[in-house]
């Protein structure tokens, strides 16, 4: 208890506690008595030094996890109220416990009670977060008091590991803000200069919730406001968030953006956006490229569901693409000679023939009908033997129902009536030479139509690394990995991304998924990320094992994060850290867009009222 | 017959009533014997102390010295302070001045330097004990040497904090701004200041059958008439006209209820003695004296314990209760004392 005395000798300027001889202090995990007048919250990066008895020290550096205050000297709950009465003396206890994320020499002696604790600052900020062993760094976010949190991006680029995860609630949890600032830091910090890779490292990213990442292009009207109101909260003056983290304050550069058409027929191929009316780029596949390509897995999202299904989709792939080789001459239909309509129990409308009886597929729809004649209709209903290879006519009519069921959705995306010159410029190129950041909106498109873009172009991203290998990383942004890569079943695109998640670490492609609950995805694909971030979770979750990273009091603090702030985990540093980051400079809505001429408002008052 | 409940724990070493009676007079001051509401406590009265002490025998001793002659003696240790408190509730109550001391008390005629005991580590301190002497060769002599020690340090304390209290008949602006409340009966040599005895256990009746019923009708905060009596009369002057009591201190006293007794308690329970200094035969109660023993059952009521608390409530204060465990804590582990002690015994006969 404390007397009206001075306060203590050892509380310098840096001081601001003494390690308790009350509870255990181990190596691994102290508790420390704040002193009067200092302050403690919780993620402060604390550094303590004790002395061996032959005279040299060891250093200890932590996280503070836990604080706590409570009056000592009393026993009983409800004397508080005599305490605040003031006929009962008690002083208040006020105590943090330090994660130790380091060990300096690495000699495991315990602290001793009374060893000062001291605020972590410059070399031993860095010595705590394990900065002086990561060659190169970019900024992860700020941490509570300020300082930037040094992310390795030999973790991040594949080199010793690869792949960002971030778990969070929507709305609340921010997931693609932050995947979006981490793109952000890496793409306009220092780190892709240091290595001189700053012009071929791209990003490919997935817009699947509104139309929030079509102005990454273009500044934010309010961040300004935002970053001042925050800055004045703080007290960091002049120095906003984006200057302490050594970033400009500005959109991303180089970027394309890609939407699918509106409609499914038509030479005007518009893109399907309502709030962005330039700089969209419509993306289409051409029926020939489908089939050359072998796209056909793609269309199934539950593949695996049958083993004779999977069959009938591999052969009727190959049958495909034979048939897209056999084409001559330009154009994106599909030429075919051997199907007679009238043999159809429905004969498609608008069938193009040509001089020689052949038929030209010119869309999704009569693929589909073509493909139900040569397994179901051909030989009085025995189907192309080629085709069907024994296959149990049920399980043919499953496979043309399914096609028949997502027909309405692809068919915007599988054009057979294009020139060669629009399927060429319509194609989706996430590679094009000049462009960092390529944004694929597919919000507007229906499920199965999603997972076809997705699957379909990570594919082409993964084969094109395959070709040219691990230089010029490619970064791929996809949110509701729930929905891609689900824990339980199979399909095209959860092969592809758990591709990418186990070898696209050594091909440079590097996956930056979210979801809400990383107990619902493939646990390959969590598992893999180097870097892993957990924004505000349901309680229930974050008690599953795959947040057994975080220790239990951020597991409980998970629960009640703010926007903006995430708990960030890397290999280098054993325990996680809290981190903010700054408001987006790049506008996320039409009406957040800063008009280039904006002219203050006084100005435009005056003018009004006719000055 | 009736069976009540004396409300103090057993292993006290006293219960709460005795009632041995006073063989000695005791005067009414005050008028006439009946129940006196208490008073709101006044804005002057800005501090208010709690003064208590806590003696501790460590090691009974046996000293030879080089003659071989042997005497008792005794290591212990004694911690005084207060509690400091604003009555009105404006502040937090802190402790003041709590600190303990060591004692070597011995007998005899040895020059004896203090005895230091040097901890093994660091961060344990030092233990020093300074020699006392004391008269005799009783063994529990020691013990008796140390409590007055600490009965000492707890008047000179209690002296120090108090303000002076002149005992005028009238003086409406005398009164005081800091009044201590001694544990105990006020002692030799505080006179003139603000300081007030509290007794917490019954064990001397001063009342006698015929006021005795107006303890049992007290309400809570209430207090009795004012009496004075003479410390130490034995009733043998008395026949004398009270000349052989003269000389000896004198005392006013009153009683105060601070909490109802339950119905299987004694009818007393809730009810305490309060003690000040009377200047010598005076027939009249001074006005300060009259003042503190208004508010006595406003503050009293206010720092009594509760009986899920303290066993010993609502006598045994609420700052009181805080103030003993302080002190034990300044006194130190009896139990690891003890083994410094042995240890530093063991080691002074390794050097030897």
């Amino acid at each position: 208890m404390t007397q009206s005395s001075p306060i203590p000798p050892v509380l310098t300027l840096q001081n601001i506690g003494l390690i308790m001889g009350t509870e255990d202090a181990t190596p691994t995990g102290f508790w420390f008595a704040v002193l009067p007048g200092a302050s403690v919250q919780m993620d402060d990066l604390v550094a303590v030094q004790t002395t061996k008895p032959d005279g040299s020290p060891v250093r200890f550096f932590g996280i503070v996890d836990h604080v706590r205050t409570r009056h000592e000297g009393v026993k009983f709950d409800s004397d508080v109220q005599d305490v605040i009465d003031g006929i009962l003396p008690a002083s208040v206890s006020y105590a943090a416990r330090v994660l130790v994320t380091r060990v300096d020499p690495e000699d495991f002696i315990p602290p001793q009670p009374g060893d000062p604790v001291r605020h972590a600052v410059g070399e031993e900020l860095a010595l705590a977060l394990s900065a002086d062993k990561m060659d190169y760094t970019f900024a992860g976010g700020l941490l509570s008091d300020g300082q930037v949190l040094p992310v390795n991006y030999q973790f991040v680029n594949g080199e010793q590991g690869g792949h960002i995860n971030i778990s969070g609630i929507s709305g609340v949890a921010t997931k693609t803000s932050y995947a979006l600032f981490l793109l952000h830091s890496i793409f306009q910090g220092a780190v892709l200069q240091q290595r001189h890779e700053g012009h071929n490292t791209r990003a490919l990213i997935f817009n699947v919730k509104g139309e929030d990442l079509l102005f990454l292009d273009q500044p934010n009207a309010r961040v300004d406001e935002k970053e001042n109101q925050v800055g004045a909260r703080k007290g960091y003056g002049a120095q906003g968030r984006y200057a302490r983290l050594g970033l400009p304050q500005r959109p991303f550069q180089n970027v394309q953006f890609l939407a699918p058409p509106r409609s499914a027929d038509g030479d005007a191929i518009v893109p399907d956006v309502s709030q962005r009316s330039g700089g969209v780029t419509a993306f289409v596949f051409s029926l020939r490229e489908f089939c050359e390509r072998r796209m056909l897995a793609y269309v199934f999202s539950d593949a695996a569901s049958s083993l004779n299904l999977g069959f009938v989709i591999g052969n009727v792939e190959e049958r495909l693409f034979r048939l897209a080789h056999e084409q001559k001459g330009g154009g994106t239909g599909l030429s075919v000679q051997d199907w007679r309509p009238d043999e159809s129990g429905e004969i498609p409308e608008d069938l193009s023939f040509d001089a020689l009886g052949g038929i030209t597929i010119t869309n999704f729809g009569q693929l589909i009908s073509y493909i139900e004649y040569k397994l179901l209709e051909e030989h009085d209903g025995e189907g192309d033997k080629k085709w069907v290879q024994k296959q149990n006519p049920g399980t043919l009519r499953a496979f043309i129902r399914r096609m028949r069921g997502v027909q309405k959705y692809l068919s915007p995306l599988i054009r057979g009536d294009l020139s060669a010159e629009q399927a060429a410029r319509y194609r989706p190129d996430v590679l094009k030479a000049g462009i960092q950041t390529t944004v694929v909106d597919i919000h507007n498109l229906s499920s199965p139509a999603q997972m076809f873009a997705v699957g379909v172009l990570l594919r082409e991203v993964f084969e094109h690394k395959e070709k040219v290998g691990r230089q010029d990383t490619v970064f791929v942004v996809l949110d509701e990995l729930n929905k891609y890569a689900p824990r339980d079943g199979d399909s095209p695109i959860k092969d592809v991304l758990l591709d990418i998640a186990e070898r696209g670490r050594s091909l440079g492609i590097i996956l930056i998924g979210a979801q809400q609950t990383a107990s619902e995805v493939e646990r390959r694909i969590v598992s893999n990320a180097a870097i892993r971030v957990v924004g505000r979770l349901d309680m229930a979750e974050a008690e599953r094992p795959e947040y057994r990273f975080l220790p239990q009091s951020f597991r409980q603090r998970a629960g009640i994060l703010q926007p903006g702030t995430m708990l960030v985990s890397q290999p280098d540093v054993p325990n996680p850290v809290l981190v903010n980051y700054p408001f987006p400079a790049w506008a996320t809505r039409r009406d957040e867009v800063k008009v280039a001429d904006e002219r203050p408002a006084a100005e435009v008052g005056a003018e009004l009222l006719g000055l | 017959m009736r069976i009540r409940l004396d409300p103090w724990p057993v292993d006290t070493h006293s219960a709460q009533l005795t009632l041995t009676p006073f063989r000695g007079n005791v005067f009414d001051v005050e008028g006439t014997w009946r129940a006196i509401a208490p008073r709101p406590l006044p804005s002057s009265l800005r501090r208010v102390l709690v003064v208590d002490g806590k003696p501790r025998m460590e090691a009974r001793l046996l000293l030879e010295d080089d003659a071989q002659e042997l005497s008792v003696a005794g290591f212990g240790a004694y911690a005084v302070g207060a509690v400091d408190l604003c009555p009105h509730g404006t502040r937090q109550a802190r402790f003041h001045g709590v600190e303990a001391r060591r004692l070597l008390a011995h007998s005899g005629d040895l020059r004896l330097s203090a005895e230091e005991l040097i901890p093994k580590n660091p961060q344990t301190g030092r233990l020093i004990y300074d020699p006392l002497r004391f008269r005799g060769t009783d063994v529990l002599g020691a013990q008796a040497a140390i409590q007055k020690a600490m009965l000492d340090a707890e008047r000179a304390l209690a002296s120090a904090l108090a303000s002076a209290l002149p005992l005028d008949e009238e003086d409406p602006d005398m009164s005081p701004d800091t009044l201590v409340l001694q544990d105990g009966p006020v002692r030799v040599g505080e006179q003139g200041r603000a300081v007030l005895g509290y007794i917490k256990s019954l064990h001397t009746d001063y009342l006698g059958a015929d006021r005795n019923p107006l303890l049992r009708d007290l309400k809570c905060g209430e207090r009795t008439p004012i009496l004075r009596f003479t410390v130490g009369d034995t009733g043998e002057g008395a026949s004398a006209g009270g000349g052989q009591a003269s000389g000896r201190e004198q005392r006013f006293t009153w009683f105060v209820r601070l909490a109802e007794a339950e119905f299987y308690q004694h009818p007393l329970a809730g009810v305490m003695r309060l003690e000040m200094h009377a200047p010598e035969d005076v027939d009249f109660v001074p006005r300060a004296v009259r003042d503190i023993a208004d508010l006595s059952g406003t503050l009293l009521c206010r720092l009594g314990s509760v009986p899920h608390k303290d066993g010993r409530a609502p006598q045994n204060l609420v700052p009181t209760a805080a103030l003993e465990q302080e002190m034990g804590r300044r006194l130190g582990n009896a139990e690891l004392v003890t083994r410094r002690i042995r240890a530093h015994l063991a080691g002074q006969r390794a050097r030897a």
